[in-house]
This record gives structure tokens, C-alpha cells and sequence, in this order.
């Protein structure tokens, strides 16, 4: 009987070889694509963290910072907020240096106020948000999250504008010590160190308040606060 | 058979949801509000059309042991382009939707698809295939999403259609309603099939 002739096809190397050159075509054509579009991603990011910062300082007065143009929030960023770092590096590895971005609201020599980035675990994800406090830092100014991956509908709520407007002019150091807020149910009226909570959410309101707590804590002691 | 007949065939009377059961955890997480049900159809159709033009194009050269790895190859790479792509034009849509995009590849509907018919037929009639199969998909999570924004939320696209008087079902806008409003369709379209003599 005749031996039926091999093609390359059928060799165990056709496979091996098919798989490189198509996982090199589309890598190719995704590193390319993700290339031209980094610079847009990365500006559109910067543009809403400071449209953010503006916001939180009530930033331009008696208007809406995120109807500004990239240019004029960028103008108004450099014109009023100085970015400082702060040394938040761990007690059990002093070894380990980390520096942290934080913001001053400036006018001349003042500080106006301070804002700083407070990130921590949600529900799904990690939770990025931002806090203004007042010069003598007791005093929450606002309070605004930049990025979150909760369940939308539920605790994708966190986001919405009147959870996150509970905490402006709410003491967040009372007593010498960083206050951690309760929750209470959506429908109560809360006393100052209270928040509602979000509906089928404790979770992901649970984390706000929690982030919010040792962050603040963790960044202050880094300036230098003592706490009872 | 003609570019219509596959349409239909793909959307509606073999429709992946409510036919062959495929696409479910995702008919199940986004369908609370009507918005993220449509960009989610939208993504899905997309990667649907081109992944099964792509797979299609280079079936007769794809080794039978190693089309699956392919195929993912394949299905990953668009559904990394859409995310890319809603980061970078419609970052506030991308924020929205959050981890959604990443996990529409993980939707077994595209690659029921793949397998099913773009590895057996011509590129055009599998492109018209993921169409059709995208929008019998977006059908589905347009009508769940309806019913469970309207009366979860009082809401239809985000705008507010119920009154004062409605009192919002918390249940609605959470995962077990979903279960419950995927079998009450799945039970009237495949109940007013038999009974029309169908199967």
C-alpha cells in the first residue's frame, strides 16, 4: 500500500506556527491601536482628576468645572492649586518609601484648603475617591469619587450626587480624633456623624465610610497630626 | 439560504437567549437599566459580526486541534478593541459599563457562534450571523431591562415616567429578578411556540 504523502498542514509544527503568526498579527494590530489612543485616554484622565480638584474646592466661583474646555481647567488648576507629596510609608517596612500626590488650594502664601486622593477596597474593586477638607483640616468641603466597580444600579450609587453631598460641612476630626461616620437607613434624618446609607447597598456604603477613615487617618498622620 | 433568512434565523427563531439558553450571566448583570443593557448589546453585536467575519475568513486554514485557542484569540482581540475604544471616545459610557466590556468575552454566545456556523460558512453570511445573533441578544436584554427599570427604578433610558405615587421594587433592580424575568420569557415565547405547533 502507498504511503499517503504529508503536506505541511498536517505536520505537528502547522499548528504551532499558525497560532504564533495570528497571536502576532493581532497583538500587533491591539499594541498599535492601544498606542494611538494611550495619549487621548491618559489626557481625558488628567482633565477629570482636575476638573475634580476644581470642583472640590468651588472652582470657578458659582460655576460648573466640568463645562470648562481642557485648557481653561488647566489654566484655572495651575493658577489656584499647588500638588504637594506626602511620605505615607508603613511603620513595619521603613524601608519602603511611598509618596503620595496631595493638593493645597492656594491664594498667594495661603492655604485655602487641602484635598486629598483616598483609595481603598469596595465591594468588586478598588474605590477611588477625593476629599477637600478646610485649612484646619476638621471640616469636610466635599467629598467625590473617581473611580468605582460596583454592582451599577445598587452600589454604583455611591456616585450619585446626594450620597456624596452628605458630607459636605460634616466634622470629620472631632474631639481629637478622625470621626467614622454611621450609617443609617436611607430614609432617616441623620445627626452629624451619621449617613444614609444606600438602599441594598450596606456594603458598598460601608467601604465609603470605612475608605474614608483610614485613609484620612493614614494621610494626616502622614503631615504630622496626632491623634488620641 | 438567503442573507434575510440567516438574519432572522440567527435573531429570532434560533435567538441565543431564549432558544439555546447561552449568554445568561450576562442577561442577568447588566439588565437593570436600559442604557447598559443597549451599549452592552452594542459590544456584543460588534464582536459577534467581526469575530465570525475574522473566524470565517481563515477557517480553511485553521488546524482542527487548535481552533478554539484561535478563536478566543480572535474574540479577545475585538472585545479589547471596544474597550479601548469606549476609554478613549466615550469615556463616561466606559465608566458606566466598568467591568462589563472585559467580560464580554466571556459571553459563550460568541462563541457558540463561532463554532456553530462561522467555521463552516462564507465570511459575508457569518458576518450577517453575528449581526442577527447581536440583535436577538440586545432584543432580550432591551425587553428584561424595560420592565425591570420601570418598576425598580420608576425610570425608562434614565428618564423619570412613574409618579410620586409609585413606590420603587428594590427586588427589581437586584440579580434574583432577573432569574425571574428571564424564565416568565422563556416560558411565554417557547409556551405560544408549542402552542402555535412548533417546538
Amino acid at each position: 500500500m502507498q504511503k499517503e504523502r504529508k503536506t505541511f498542514t498536517d505536520s505537528r509544527f502547522y499548528p504551532v506556527l499558525f497560532m504564533i503568526i495570528l497571536t502576532v498579527i493581532f497583538v500587533g494590530i491591539l499594541a498599535t491601536f492601544y498606542h494611538r489612543t494611550s495619549e487621548r485616554v491618559q489626557s481625558y484622565r488628567k482633565f477629570k482628576l482636575h476638573a475634580t480638584i476644581l470642583k472640590l474646592f468651588d472652582l470657578p466661583k458659582n460655576g460648573d468645572s466640568f463645562v470648562l474646555s481642557q485648557d481653561e481647567v488647566e489654566e484655572l488648576f495651575t493658577k489656584h492649586i499647588v500638588v504637594d507629596s506626602l511620605n505615607v510609608s508603613t511603620e513595619k517596612d521603613p524601608t519602603y518609601v511611598q509618596y503620595e500626590k496631595y493638593y493645597k488650594l492656594v491664594d498667594g502664601e495661603k492655604i485655602l484648603g487641602y484635598a486629598f486622593p483616598l483609595v481603598g477596597s469596595g465591594l468588586w474593586g478598588t474605590i477611588e475617591a477625593i476629599i477637600s477638607v478646610s485649612p484646619d483640616f476638621k471640616t469636610i468641603r466635599h467629598f467625590e469619587i473617581i473611580t468605582q466597580n460596583e454592582t451599577p444600579g445598587l452600589g454604583g450609587r455611591i456616585d450619585e450626587k446626594w450620597f456624596k453631598d452628605q458630607f459636605i460641612g460634616k466634622q470629620i476630626v472631632r474631639d481629637n480624633s478622625v470621626v467614622r461616620f454611621q450609617l443609617i437607613p436611607e430614609e432617616e434624618t441623620p445627626a452629624p456623624e451619621q449617613i444614609n446609607q444606600i438602599t441594598g447597598a450596606t456594603a458598598s456604603s460601608g467601604a465609603i465610610v470605612k475608605i474614608l477613615h483610614d485613609q484620612y487617618l493614614k494621610k494626616t498622620q502622614a503631615l504630622g497630626h496626632t491623634y488620641e | 439560504m438567503s442573507k434575510k433568512d440567516i438574519f432572522v434565523t440567527a435573531a429570532f427563531t434560533e435567538n441565543s437567549v431564549w432558544r439555546q439558553i447561552l449568554g445568561i450571566c450576562s442577561t442577568l448583570a447588566v439588565t437593570n437599566l436600559m442604557k447598559n443593557s443597549l451599549v452592552m448589546g452594542l459590544g456584543v453585536t460588534f464582536v459577534l459580526a467581526f469575530s465570525n467575519f475574522t473566524i470565517s475568513m481563515i477557517r480553511q486554514y485553521t488546524p482542527k486541534n487548535v481552533r478554539m485557542m484561535a478563536q478566543t484569540l480572535i474574540i479577545a482581540s475585538f472585545v479589547i478593541i471596544v474597550d479601548i475604544f469606549l476609554k478613549a471616545f466615550m469615556p463616561d459610557m466606559s465608566k458606566a459599563l466598568g467591568p462589563y466590556v472585559g467580560l464580554i468575552i466571556t459571553n459563550c454566545i460568541i462563541m457558540g457562534r463561532a463554532e456553530a456556523f462561522a467555521a463552516k460558512n462564507t465570511p459575508v453570511d457569518s458576518f450577517v450571523d453575528g449581526i442577527g445573533a447581536g440583535v436577538g441578544y440586545t432584543f432580550v436584554l432591551l425587553l428584561i431591562s424595560f420592565v425591570r427599570e420601570l418598576t425598580g427604578f420608576g425610570t425608562i433610558f434614565g428618564g423619570q415616567v412613574m409618579g410620586d405615587w409609585w413606590t420603587n421594587w428594590s427586588i427589581m433592580v437586584m440579580a434574583p429578578s432577573a432569574f425571574f424575568m428571564l424564565a416568565i420569557l422563556i416560558w411565554i415565547i417557547n409556551g405560544s411556540k408549542a402552542k402555535a405547533g412548533g417546538k
